[in-house]
Protein backbone atom coordinates (compact mmCIF):
# COMPACT_ATOMS: atom_id res chain seq x y z
CA UNK A 1 0.00 0.00 0.00
CA UNK A 2 3.03 2.29 0.35
CA UNK A 3 3.50 2.05 -3.82
CA UNK A 4 0.28 2.91 -3.81
CA UNK A 5 0.06 6.17 -1.65
CA UNK A 6 3.81 7.34 -3.16
CA UNK A 7 1.28 7.13 -6.80
CA UNK A 8 -1.51 8.97 -5.23
CA UNK A 9 0.87 12.26 -3.86
CA UNK A 10 2.60 11.84 -6.88
CA UNK A 11 -1.00 12.32 -8.68
CA UNK A 12 -1.11 15.44 -6.11
CA UNK A 13 2.24 17.23 -7.26
CA UNK A 14 0.43 17.39 -11.06
CA UNK A 15 -2.35 19.72 -10.32
CA UNK A 16 0.18 21.76 -7.67
CA UNK A 17 2.37 22.29 -10.61
CA UNK A 18 -0.77 23.72 -12.73
CA UNK A 19 -1.84 25.86 -9.64
CA UNK A 20 1.53 27.44 -9.63
CA UNK A 21 2.43 28.01 -12.96
CA UNK A 22 -0.83 29.38 -14.55
CA UNK A 23 -2.53 32.87 -13.99
CA UNK A 24 -5.75 32.11 -15.21
CA UNK A 25 -8.02 31.91 -12.40
CA UNK A 26 -10.30 29.22 -13.63
CA UNK A 27 -7.30 27.00 -14.45
CA UNK A 28 -6.30 27.54 -10.69
CA UNK A 29 -9.97 26.86 -9.34
CA UNK A 30 -9.47 23.22 -11.13
CA UNK A 31 -6.19 22.36 -9.84
CA UNK A 32 -7.64 23.65 -6.08
CA UNK A 33 -10.57 21.69 -6.91
CA UNK A 34 -8.54 18.38 -7.89
CA UNK A 35 -6.55 18.99 -5.19
CA UNK A 36 -9.19 19.22 -2.56
CA UNK A 37 -10.72 15.64 -3.72
CA UNK A 38 -7.52 13.84 -3.99
CA UNK A 39 -6.39 14.83 -0.73
CA UNK A 40 -9.82 13.85 1.24
CA UNK A 41 -9.83 10.34 -0.68
CA UNK A 42 -5.88 10.17 0.71
CA UNK A 43 -6.77 11.33 4.12
CA UNK A 44 -9.53 8.76 3.90
CA UNK A 45 -7.16 6.05 2.32
CA UNK A 46 -4.48 6.62 5.76
CA UNK A 47 -6.88 6.76 8.20
CA UNK A 48 -8.58 3.34 7.24
CA UNK A 49 -5.11 2.09 7.25
CA UNK A 50 -4.33 3.21 10.37
CA UNK A 51 -7.47 1.78 11.76
CA UNK A 52 -8.27 5.58 12.71
CA UNK A 53 -12.35 5.92 12.06
CA UNK A 54 -12.31 9.73 13.25
CA UNK A 55 -9.69 10.58 10.87
CA UNK A 56 -11.60 8.86 8.36
CA UNK A 57 -14.60 10.20 9.36
CA UNK A 58 -12.92 13.60 9.13
CA UNK A 59 -11.93 12.76 5.62
CA UNK A 60 -15.72 12.53 4.73
CA UNK A 61 -16.76 15.79 5.82
CA UNK A 62 -13.51 17.07 3.93
CA UNK A 63 -15.03 15.84 0.99
CA UNK A 64 -18.38 17.27 1.51
CA UNK A 65 -17.00 20.85 3.17
CA UNK A 66 -14.10 21.47 0.83
CA UNK A 67 -15.95 21.17 -2.37
CA UNK A 68 -18.87 23.41 -1.34
CA UNK A 69 -16.24 25.97 0.25
CA UNK A 70 -15.02 26.16 -3.70
CA UNK A 71 -18.75 26.34 -5.37
CA UNK A 72 -19.02 29.53 -3.19
CA UNK A 73 -15.56 30.63 -4.14
CA UNK A 74 -16.55 30.16 -7.72
CA UNK A 75 -19.91 32.28 -7.38
CA UNK A 76 -17.79 35.17 -5.48
CA UNK A 77 -15.57 35.24 -8.58
CA UNK A 78 -17.78 35.36 -11.02
CA UNK A 79 -19.93 38.31 -9.15
CA UNK A 80 -16.18 40.06 -8.91
CA UNK A 81 -15.87 39.46 -12.80
CA UNK A 82 -19.12 40.91 -13.43
CA UNK A 83 -18.65 43.93 -10.84
CA UNK A 84 -15.38 44.62 -12.46
CA UNK A 85 -16.29 44.49 -16.33
CA UNK A 86 -19.88 46.11 -15.64
CA UNK B 1 -8.64 -13.31 -3.84
CA UNK B 2 -10.75 -10.32 -2.26
CA UNK B 3 -6.91 -8.77 -1.85
CA UNK B 4 -5.81 -8.92 -5.09
CA UNK B 5 -9.72 -7.00 -6.56
CA UNK B 6 -9.27 -4.56 -3.92
CA UNK B 7 -5.73 -3.94 -5.32
CA UNK B 8 -7.28 -3.81 -8.85
CA UNK B 9 -10.29 -0.88 -7.99
CA UNK B 10 -7.28 0.59 -6.37
CA UNK B 11 -5.11 0.73 -9.16
CA UNK B 12 -7.94 1.25 -11.71
CA UNK B 13 -8.92 4.09 -9.79
CA UNK B 14 -5.12 6.01 -9.45
CA UNK B 15 -5.03 5.22 -13.09
CA UNK B 16 -8.37 7.10 -13.64
CA UNK B 17 -6.75 9.80 -11.50
CA UNK B 18 -3.22 10.15 -13.46
CA UNK B 19 -5.90 10.35 -16.79
CA UNK B 20 -7.83 12.77 -15.54
CA UNK B 21 -5.50 15.05 -14.18
CA UNK B 22 -2.52 14.72 -16.99
CA UNK B 23 -4.39 17.44 -19.39
CA UNK B 24 -3.86 19.88 -16.84
CA UNK B 25 -0.85 20.95 -17.84
CA UNK B 26 -1.62 21.85 -21.02
CA UNK B 27 -2.83 24.42 -22.95
CA UNK B 28 -6.65 23.05 -23.13
CA UNK B 29 -9.30 25.33 -22.38
CA UNK B 30 -10.83 25.38 -18.91
CA UNK B 31 -13.82 23.32 -19.85
CA UNK B 32 -11.97 20.64 -21.74
CA UNK B 33 -9.68 20.52 -18.82
CA UNK B 34 -12.51 20.43 -16.15
CA UNK B 35 -14.70 17.49 -17.99
CA UNK B 36 -11.86 15.47 -17.77
CA UNK B 37 -11.09 16.48 -14.54
CA UNK B 38 -14.44 15.83 -12.97
CA UNK B 39 -14.65 12.55 -14.31
CA UNK B 40 -11.87 11.09 -13.67
CA UNK B 41 -11.30 12.31 -9.89
CA UNK B 42 -14.98 11.75 -9.23
CA UNK B 43 -14.69 7.56 -10.91
CA UNK B 44 -11.08 7.57 -9.81
CA UNK B 45 -11.82 8.51 -6.14
CA UNK B 46 -14.74 6.17 -6.46
CA UNK B 47 -12.95 3.21 -7.47
CA UNK B 48 -10.27 3.66 -4.77
CA UNK B 49 -13.24 4.04 -2.16
CA UNK B 50 -14.59 0.46 -3.49
CA UNK B 51 -11.57 -0.95 -3.31
CA UNK B 52 -11.06 0.47 0.19
CA UNK B 53 -14.81 -1.28 1.09
CA UNK B 54 -13.30 -4.66 -0.69
CA UNK B 55 -10.13 -4.21 1.94
CA UNK B 56 -12.24 -3.34 5.30
CA UNK B 57 -16.05 -4.09 4.84
CA UNK B 58 -16.43 -3.51 8.59
CA UNK B 59 -16.02 0.09 7.42
CA UNK B 60 -18.52 0.05 4.88
CA UNK B 61 -20.94 2.83 6.58
CA UNK B 62 -18.33 5.82 6.42
CA UNK B 63 -17.12 4.25 3.12
CA UNK B 64 -20.62 4.78 1.24
CA UNK B 65 -21.18 7.81 2.83
CA UNK B 66 -17.75 8.68 1.32
CA UNK B 67 -19.49 7.32 -1.78
CA UNK B 68 -22.20 9.44 -1.70
CA UNK B 69 -20.41 12.38 -1.27
CA UNK B 70 -18.45 12.13 -3.75
CA UNK B 71 -20.92 11.23 -6.21
CA UNK B 72 -22.66 15.02 -5.20
CA UNK B 73 -20.48 17.31 -4.67
CA UNK B 74 -17.93 16.52 -7.27
CA UNK B 75 -20.35 16.13 -9.89
CA UNK B 76 -21.95 19.20 -8.69
CA UNK B 77 -18.70 21.58 -8.39
CA UNK B 78 -18.23 20.26 -11.70
CA UNK B 79 -21.08 22.35 -12.74
CA UNK B 80 -20.85 25.14 -10.59
CA UNK B 81 -17.13 25.74 -11.82
CA UNK B 82 -18.49 25.09 -15.64
CA UNK B 83 -21.39 27.82 -14.82
CA UNK B 84 -18.84 30.37 -13.30
CA UNK B 85 -16.06 30.14 -15.52
CA UNK B 86 -18.05 30.63 -18.94
CA UNK B 87 -18.57 34.40 -20.24
CA UNK B 88 -21.80 34.54 -22.05
CA UNK B 89 -24.25 34.48 -18.84
CA UNK B 90 -27.09 36.29 -18.13
CA UNK B 91 -27.09 38.21 -14.58
CA UNK B 92 -29.69 36.51 -12.59
CA UNK B 93 -29.12 39.09 -9.41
Amino acid sequence: MTLVLIAMIGALLIPMIEALRDDDIWQRMLAFASIATKTSVMILVIALLQDDRMMALVGVIILSVGNAALMLLAQIIRRVNDVMEG
Amino acid sequence: MVNFLSYTCIVVGLVFWYWGTWPLLGQRSVLYKLHGLSVADTLGSMAIIVGLLLRIPQEWPLLVLALISLAIWNTVLGYVLAYCSTEDRGYDG
